[in-house]
């Protein structure tokens, strides 16, 4: 090798070592005051009327607060109010708010504001697409809302409606002060927010992180960590990577094949909980589809109720999931379901039988039918292989099922809101643990934008508007009965409430909720 | 010169009017549009009302026009999430993108050069053949998995770098706080070493493949053998005469190897949580954004097209057989 090699390497070499070599440690821990939490997903905008997904609700959360909260149990506990009462029509509720409350910028909260957090949200020339104006407000079917004094503001809803889930529904509508909303523009805002709640605003870098720091004056909630940092971090492996290493508390949306190198780190432990968002796979009964395979033979009762029978959900759980999960009776998350409804059996031979008898035998080639079954890619826990396994299940009892796979964002969600999906259709959506009533309003109607299958049982929907604004004990009667149809009329072939996996580090103790939401009041440091 | 310059301006121009294209129609790709624009629980006359007022009710080409009129304006139309406009979005985070991608190209290009040279001074020795080995492996491997091995080997075992995140040096420099830039560079070139490291190693290997080859064609060149004849020392002949000529072809692919760069900060910069136009893009198609995937697109394309037209007139006015071909 001549010299001029040498040097050239030796130059490179020592190049490298003078650059790593004195900066090698890695990145910083974080303080006993500072606890951080990776997602995968950056909030779009601080705006509270923006927010859509869960990630972007974690974080909007520990700076809004709202007029009830849903607590880590799945009750409804008063908040930024004390309490409140129903006219006599149930239309207008009148929420007392606590004295004393403040927004950060200092600006006295009262019911005004509250108020107009529900009319800015609600008002057109806005353009707000968020989880308010997209599903709460019409959800709860809001008018108006007006300021009685100075601690009392009423909303105004057209008609009654089931208390729990119209209360459930209202405290997810963010509340922060007028004078600082009306003097801004919505750009502004949008980067430099003013909250209500336990924690204000510090900093956000764009696809980085939110820092925020707790407001020890906020009385209503009383935190641990002086400061949270919400560190967005999209690769699962790099999550996961940053949990060990000590350099975050919390990770959501843990993959399962990375349990075990959790656990076995001895710097962190995965939580696994039993989600709410139901899994189902959607019968399409839009005649649009009637001429795709096996349209014809799944509009028959008989027929969705054999395949009910024909698929293991256990085994896919555990051998898919990486862990045990319950089959779903219904589309209602235990507890609010219908205690009477067992979950299917994974029956196969009694599968095979409802099909005979449906008109469905076997031909020679040992298939009854053929039908296509559509799934995403990238949206689910594991979903391409639960979807293959799914179709595999049906081709068994003769049912031979050609599967669909699709990526989620650019093709499959643009199918699914035109509900342009089917004859079979693998999904899941967001449930809750306060309210039968939340879980079952994607089927709301026959023409609800969530009513993907197109179902159309009239007793069902007959049943629906009975039950608003009804005593309790008949809301339940009515919930019951109406789950009862959903079981022997089913639009859904029912499979799981998703598992989710938190990766929580040694260093804190915090419990992980059901509901997905991560909202770390009672996160605190380890003794 | 004039009409060479003519002939290379007026593609670029047909390219990027064809970028502008399929951005719009990737935008129709999947349907009415409109559903982007409302919520999922919108009624039919929701939905109606919200297609006429974005103007999805129009003729395509129409619609078309009024894309490409927006776009002469600086107008790439606003982020469906952030309601930011989509062009200033992706104008904020491009200098982190460009750190990445000038670091990748700095180190892959400086390490390339005399990989190459020593593997075609070696040619047939084990060093050779190692060396192509490991040239092989660097373009096999996908980017992803050799940034999460870093990940896993130097950020969390080793530990001797972080794991994810981004220190700007940039950005404060435009900003002109130089000063801060000064601060952040010991730190911004530690976040700097894996995801460049990860998105440097193919264009590390196939650059060191192909100044092996220019080399070894070069070395069989009479002028060489007539260098070697006079007496010359195996440095000079190597450096002086072959080395010069060797590296015309990786000149010329530098523009190109650029725009290759950039193109692959997508995966990498997600993989890293690197905060620039690569997450941008990434975030925007799963999140079904596209104005901010069309002006990334459109963005990225003016950016590729100007240095290859830049690349090209140099090239043209350094070697005239260039203009004449």
């Amino acid at each position: 090798m001549s010299k001029t090699f040498k040097r050239l390497l030796t130059l490179v070499g020592a190049g490298a070592l003078a650059l790593v070599g004195p900066l090698a440690v890695s990145a910083q821990a974080p303080d006993d005051d500072t606890l951080v939490i990776a997602q995968s997903v950056d909030v779009g905008a601080l705006e509270p009327a923006l927010i859509g997904s869960r990630a972007e609700a974690n974080i909007m959360a520990m700076m809004f607060a709202t007029l009830y909260s849903i607590d880590d149990d799945g009750s409804l506990v008063p908040y930024l109010a004390t309490s409140y009462t129903q006219s006599e029509d149930g239309s207008e509720w009148t929420f007392t708010l606590n004295e004393g409350l403040t927004c950060h910028n200092g600006e006295p909260l009262t019911a005004e504001d509250v108020a107009y957090s529900f009319q800015r949200a609600a008002d057109p020339a806005n353009g707000f697409t968020g989880n308010t104006v997209g599903f709460v407000l019409p959800s709860v079917k809001y008018l108006d809302a007006r300021a009685d004094s100075d601690l009392e503001v009423t909303i105004i809803m057209d008609g009654p409606q089931s208390e729990a889930l119209r209360l459930g529904l209202l405290s997810e509508v963010y509340i922060h002060c007028k004078d600082y909303y009306e003097s801004n523009e919505l750009a502004f805002l949008a980067e430099n927010p003013v909250g209500s709640g336990a924690y204000r605003f510090v900093e956000w870098r764009r696809d980085e992180y939110v820092l925020m720091e707790r407001v020890d004056e906020f009385t209503l909630r009383q935190p641990a960590f002086k400061r949270i940092l919400w560190r967005v971090i999209p690769e699962a492996s790099t999550r996961v990577a940053e949990l060990i290493a000590g350099n975050v508390d919390i990770v959501a949306n843990v993959p399962p094949d990375q349990v075990r190198a959790i656990n076995d780190s001895g710097t962190a432990q995965v939580q696994a909980v039993a989600g709410t968002r139901r899994m189902y796979v959607g019968f399409q009964f839009s005649e649009a589809f009637a001429d795709s395979p096996g349209w014809e033979a799944l509009q028959k009762t008989e027929v969705r109720v054999a395949l009910q029978y024909a698929v293991d959900v256990p085994t896919i759980c555990i051998a898919l999931l990486g862990t045990e999960c319950e089959r779903a009776s219904s589309m209602v998350n235990p507890p609010n379901d219908n205690p009477n409804l067992e979950p299917y059996p994974y029956d196969p031979a009694m599968a095979e039988a409802l099909l005979d008898a449906a008109g469905y035998p076997r031909g020679a080639d040992g298939v009854r039918f053929r039908t296509v079954l559509m799934g995403p890619r990238g949206r689910y826990l594991n979903d391409v292989a639960v979807v293959q396994a799914i179709g595999q299940y049906l081709s068994d009892v003769g049912v031979e099922t050609e599967v669909d796979i699709r990526d989620w964002a650019s093709d499959y969600v643009p199918l699914i809101r035109q509900k342009n999906v089917g004859p079979l259709f693998f999904l899941g959506t967001g449930g809750s643990t306060w309210s039968a009533l939340y879980d079952m309003a994607d089927l709301s109607s026959p023409t609800a934008g969530t009513n993907y299958t197109n179902w159309n049982n009239a007793e069902w929907f007959e049943l629906w508007d009975a039950t608003q604004g009804v005593d309790p004990v008949t809301e339940r009667e009515n919930v019951n009965r109406m789950l009862e149809i959903f079981y022997n009329d089913p639009p859904w072939l029912l499979l799981y409430f998703q598992p989710d996996f938190y990766g929580v580090s040694n260093r804190i103790e915090w419990q992980a909720r059901r509901d997905e939401k991560v909202l770390p009041y009672y996160a605190r440091l380890a003794q | 010169m004039s009409t060479y310059i003519l002939r290379r301006v007026s593609q670029s121009i047909i390219v990027v009017i064809g970028v502008t294209l399929l951005s719009f129609i990737s935008l129709h790709l999947a349907g009415d549009p409109t559903y982007l624009y409302v919520s999922e629980r919108a009624s039919n006359e929701e939905i109606a009302a919200a297609r006429v007022a974005l103007g999805f009710d129009r003729p395509l080409p129409e619609q078309y026009l009024n894309f490409v009129g927006g776009m002469l304006r600086g107008d790439l139309g606003t982020s469906l999430r952030s309601r930011q406009p989509a062009a200033n979005m992706v104008l904020e985070r491009l200098p982190a993108t460009l750190e990445l991608t000038i670091f990748a190209l700095v180190l892959a290009i400086s390490l390339a050069i005399p990989i190459g040279i020593l593997s075609a001074t070696r040619r047939g020795t084990p060093l050779d053949s190692g060396i192509m080995l490991f040239a092989m492996f660097g373009q096999s491997i996908p980017s992803f998995w050799l940034g999460i091995m870093l990940i896993l080997f130097v950020g969390l075992t080793l530990r001797w770098l972080p794991i994810s995140g981004y220190v700007p040096i940039l950005q404060p420099m435009l900003n002109g706080d130089f000063a801060t830039a000064i601060d952040n560079l010991p730190n911004a070139l530690r976040h700097l070493i894996l995801p460049g490291v990860t998105i440097a190693t193919f264009s590390l290997s196939r650059n060191a493949r192909l100044v092996r080859s220019a080399m070894l064609e070069v070395l069989n060149q009479d002028y060489v053998r007539t260098a070697r004849a006079k007496g010359l020392s195996g440095r000079v002949v190597v450096f002086r005469h072959a080395f010069r000529n060797a590296l015309i072809p990786v000149v010329t692919i530098l523009g190109l190897e650029f725009g290759f760069l950039l193109s692959g900060v997508v995966v990498t910069e997600t993989v890293f949580s690197w905060p620039g136009v690569g997450r941008l893009v990434f975030n925007a198609i799963t999140q079904r954004d596209i104005p901010v995937v069309q002006a990334s697109v459109v963005i990225f394309s003016l950016v590729f097209v100007t240095l290859n037209l830049m690349v090209d007139l140099l090239y043209a006015r350094l070697d005239p057989r260039i203009r004449i071909g």
